[in-house]
């Protein structure tokens, strides 16, 4: 029978692992965008579109400067650093494409509508029937010094409205001129010519990153003198990356082998260490083919987080491999049995928190609690069905000196000798607890949730301030049923705008009817030159620059566009806008682009009166999201122990149940209390390790409350190694330098050690319940 | 075509970086090749050149050329004021930060040197064309030297003949102790003719007006 067991058990383990090969060989990638953990009834295609968009553009988009105060070297060098860049392979294209051969088409793209298009200035000044001073202006440019104006401009527009339109341009990058074909701008002496890129894969590739940074930094390396300052996604994650594989490497082994340590020091065998292995190799493989069955697909998040959670497992193989030492322990069954309810009853309450993650409308949290239920089940029949069989090795004998020292913690709580200071204990836990949860808040700010290196932020505002606005990861999403009517709702919203512009609540915008005005405004424009300009000044003006009255010749050859409009399709074909196509998602979708986002909220009471506009911000809709997961976690942490009482109770009974609740129950309030304490504030990631100290912590005192008053040093072996196992993998977390990381592991760490400590006490009611009824399952 | 291009360029695309401060003129003048030969005053920190000029330009298709005359102010380091008279009056203020052009005391045009580094960069060609220091020209133009020193011509060519975004197709200057005549030929033909006269170097500083509007132009 039990043969049986563990052979459909292994069937199915085999089965999981063919179907995870088979998923693997297919190319298995996991789902990174975080819209992606929206609750489904608040995700928007079109959103999830836009952001995606301009996420990936910003995310390719590499800006460097090369300074020095001769002009010629800082060339060079900025040549040098292109060419090494682009010999990576890494790299799509160098350079913002603002070159001679851009502007020719732009020059010719507008050049037909100059009628139609008008500066704000040029629009308002007509509008107000101040005509003359357009023409005067022109007349001013055209007699004054140094006029820029050539012969074939000024006959064809004769009061110079291209050029105002030109100038006018709200182009990003706008202290950067073109020199000899490198975008350069000079401050204190210095020339700063910008290498600009777009990498040809994601920043976040680490193999792209590395090839990338090591040709940058090779490449600066061989410029003495030369200052460099960067700027792009991939600066950003290849430290991040370089931060976290460092830590990876130095926390990870100082797990594993903190870990193999114990093991091999507590039972002086490999066995225990290799059924640990086993039973969470097992849970992982059962829990990813399960739950990719399951959704078809995983978030990297779930698999993160669901692998954690799945950690718990080594407490069931640790219980069983610690009941070695039990002397009156007999085979292996034997000694199944005998740890078969505490972990029985350990796997249901874990089951219960986590299946209570299940109950929130978030697909993150459901694929992260299916993930684990799943591995977890795994984890437990491999523990059940397998060890035994697997368990040839007699009895342990050397812990007697390991079992004592366990016990000692039991003696804490029990002996009459330390009641002053388990009093004292206490009385400073509910102090702590009162005032860490007092002083406690909570943030939500993805910012600070990441280790941004803080060299490559102060390049990154140095080079904003240097060379003017950059493409912004903020901007209005405008939808409309058409590019018309999308271009007319930016040009409604111009003036609401500016306004915010004038206020300081952002520091500049582009949209792109600045760029191709609506046909609407363009036929307004026309009827505007027409009537104040063309009508009563053009004979005059003509007559003043010394032209002959208007003839069939003046009209350039392509004037016959005169009667159409420019339209944004054309513009795009063209492809001689820069900048137009990142602001362009697709017809009647597009982006107004907002740098120096400082007042999110008066934009987005802004805009909130007109349909079709909004305002996207992925920092503080990320930030948002976050703020949901937290409280949905917290309240999912309290629900899970809620749900746990009833099953603790019908074992220990009502009083009994209370006692084993807490233990962990006191770790739940006091890990957070001790981030309050710490003057930290509480984040998402500080609410994931409640849910898995809440796990944990009932396990510990489950397997206390189970355990008879001779099984006591055992048990306590058992929660011991499990502790120190916990801490090895997780505690150690507290030592990152990623706050994400921290939060999580600092969180771990004291809710375990608070676990542990009063993991005793669940056994009180136990044997008050013991007392009374005597009901012992097995 | 070709004209609204060559326009953009100028406006876009220009020429190497802008100096940031002129030089004190003199102390460049006497280091280059050019100034041994011609006997140009050259200005000093604190001197100020005064004149009047008359600027005529050819533009291909009208029927004259567009005519204008005033007087200037250069004061080495702060700016040059062009103040055009007739036919009408137009003021523009060339400093290291930018131009500014008014009409009728209303600002017209304001471009900073930032955006606009041919602004500074003509600032500085023109600053050291009328003061003696060819330095800023020589960089990159070609010098082809006539005439005596006391009646000396130049005429500069490009450096680089085929690019693109070089407005200018050839210089020539005509001068003895002041420069006197500069002539600016366009690719497409186009000519500016100056003539400059009366020309005064002293060390009277800038009036309060000169003063107001160089300072108006130093403004970002």
């Amino acid at each position: 029978m039990r043969r049986l067991g563990a052979l459909l058990w292994l069937a199915l383990v085999l089965l999981a692992g063919g179907y995870l090969a088979l998923r693997l060989h297919d190319g298995l990638g996991f789902r990174t965008d975080l819209l992606a953990l929206l609750p489904r009834e608040e995700q928007d295609p079109v959103l999830q579109r836009a952001n995606d968009a301009v996420t990936k553009a910003l995310g390719r988009r590499v800006l460097v400067l090369v300074g020095h105060a001769d002009r010629e070297t800082a060339r060079k060098a900025a040549a040098k650093l292109g060419d090494a860049l682009l010999a990576t392979g890494q790299v799509e294209r160098i350079g913002e494409g603002i070159d001679v051969d851009r502007l020719k088409r732009l020059g010719a793209l507008y050049f037909p509508h100059r009628q139609s298009l008008l500066s704000d200035g040029d629009r308002a000044l007509l509008a107000a029937g101040k005509g003359e001073e357009v023409a005067t202006r022109a007349q001013a440019q055209a007699f004054g010094f140094a006029g820029l104006v050539d012969a074939g401009l000024l006959r064809t527009d004769p009061f110079l409205l291209l050029p105002s339109f030109l100038t006018n341009l709200p182009f990003p990058l706008s202290r950067l001129t073109p020199d000899e074909g490198m975008l350069s701008v000079t401050e204190n002496g210095a020339t700063w010519v910008l290498v600009s890129a777009v990498l040809a894969g994601e920043p976040f590739e680490l193999d792209l990153q590395d090839r990338l940074v090591d040709a940058f930094d090779a490449a600066v390396g061989e410029m003495p003198g030369v200052t460099v300052k960067r700027l792009g996604a991939v600066f950003f994650a290849h430290a991040g990356s370089k931060t976290a594989i460092a830590e990876a490497s130095t926390l990870g082994t100082l797990s594993l082998v903190g870990t193999i340590v114990l093991t091999a020091l507590a039972f002086r065998r490999p066995g225990p260490l290799l059924h640990n292995l086993l039973a969470l190799g097992v849970g992982m493989t059962v829990g990813l083919s399960g739950s990719l069955l399951l959704f078809g697909e995983l978030h990297v998040a779930a698999l993160l987080f669901g692998s954690s959670l799945i950690g718990v497992a080594v407490d069931y193989s640790l219980h069983y491999s610690a009941s070695l030492f039990d002397p009156l322990s007999g085979s292996p069954r034997d000694r199944l049995r005998h740890v078969l309810p505490g972990i029985a009853l350990g796997l249901v309450t874990t089951l219960i928190g986590y299946a209570a993650l299940m109950l929130a409308p978030f697909p993150g949290l459901r694929q992260i609690a299916a993930f684990s239920i799943i591995g977890l089940v795994g984890a437990f029949l491999t523990v059940v069905l397998w060890l035994p069989s697997l368990d040839r090795a007699g009895k342990l004998t050397h812990g007697a000196w390991m079992l004592r020292a366990a016990a000692g913690l039991w003696g804490f709580w029990e002996e009459r000798r330390w009641r002053g200071v388990r009093v004292v204990l206490l009385l400073g836990c509910a102090l702590a607890g009162t005032v860490g949860l007092a002083r406690l808040s909570a943030d939500d700010d993805v910012r600070r949730l990441q280790a941004v290196s803080a060299e490559l932020r102060q390049e990154q505002d140095e080079i904003q301030r240097l060379i003017g606005a950059t493409t912004a990861a903020q901007f209005l999403l405008v939808q409309a049923a058409d590019d018309e009517a999308a271009l007319r709702l930016q040009e409604d919203l111009a003036a609401t705008l500016a306004g915010l512009k004038a206020k300081g609540s952002i520091a500049g915008y582009q949209m792109p009817a600045a760029f191709v005005p609506s046909a609407r405004t363009q036929r307004e424009n026309r009827a505007l030159v027409a009537g104040a300009l063309d009508g009563p000044l053009l004979a005059a003006q003509r007559a003043s620059l010394g032209l002959p009255p208007a003839g069939p010749d003046d009209k350039a050859p392509n004037d016959k566009a005169a009667d159409g409009v420019l339209t944004l399709k054309d513009a795009l074909a063209a492809d001689s806008v820069p900048f137009l196509r990142e602001l362009v998602l697709g017809p009647g979708l597009h982006v107004v682009a907002l740098q120096g986002l400082n007042d999110p909220d008066a934009v987005r009471a802004a805009v909130a009166g007109t349909a079709g506009v909004r305002l996207v911000n992925p920092t503080a809709d990320f930030s948002a999201l976050l703020a949901k997961y937290r409280h949905r976690a917290l309240l999912l942490t309290g629900l899970a122990g809620l749900l746990m009482l009833p099953v603790l109770m019908w074992r220990y009974g009502w009083q009994g149940g209370l006692w084993t609740l807490l233990p962990p129950g006191a770790a739940l309030i006091l890990a957070p209390a001790a981030v309050g304490l710490m003057g930290q504030d509480f984040t998402f990631f500080h609410a994931m390790a409640l849910v898995l100290i809440l796990s944990i912590g009932v396990d510990y005192a489950v397997f206390c409350a189970e355990s008879g008053v001779e099984q006591q040093p055992v048990t306590m072996l058992a929660v011991w190694l499990a502790t120190l196992t916990t801490l090895l993998s997780f505690g150690l977390l507290a030592f990152s330098a990623v706050p994400a990381v921290h939060s999580f592991g600092m969180t771990m760490l004291i809710g375990i050690s608070i676990a542990f400590l009063f993991a005793p006490l669940a056994a009180r009611g136990a044997r008050h319940n013991e007392a009374t009824t005597g009901a012992r399952l097995l | 075509m070709t004209r609204i291009v060559v326009f953009l360029l100028a406006l876009l695309a220009a020429f190497p970086a802008p100096a940031a401060e002129t030089p004190a003129a003199g102390t460049l003048a006497t280091q280059t090749q050019a100034t041994e030969r011609l006997a140009t005053e050259t200005l000093n920190e604190g001197q100020v050149l005064r004149g009047a000029f008359v600027q005529e330009r050819f533009l291909k298709g009208f029927q004259a050329p567009l005519k204008s005359g005033g007087h200037f102010t250069l004061a080495p380091g702060r700016g040059l004021i062009w103040r055009t008279e007739t036919p009408f009056a137009v003021t523009t203020v060339m400093s290291p930060a930018g131009l500014v052009q008014e009409v009728k005391g209303n600002e017209t045009m304001r471009l900073p040197a930032a955006r606009l580094p041919f602004m500074s960069k003509l600032y500085t060609m023109l600053g050291g064309a009328l003061t003696g220091d060819w330095k800023a020209l020589e960089d990159m133009f070609a010098v082809e030297r006539g005439g005596d020193r006391d009646a000396w011509t130049l005429h500069l060519t490009p450096r680089r003949t085929n690019d693109p975004t070089m407005p200018i197709r050839a210089i020539d200057v005509r001068g003895g102790r002041f420069v006197e005549e500069v002539e600016i030929v366009k690719p497409d033909g186009d000519r500016d003719r100056l003539t400059f006269r009366d020309q005064r170097l002293n060390a009277e500083a800038p009036t309060a007006d000169e003063a107001a509007l160089l300072a108006s132009a130093a403004r970002p």
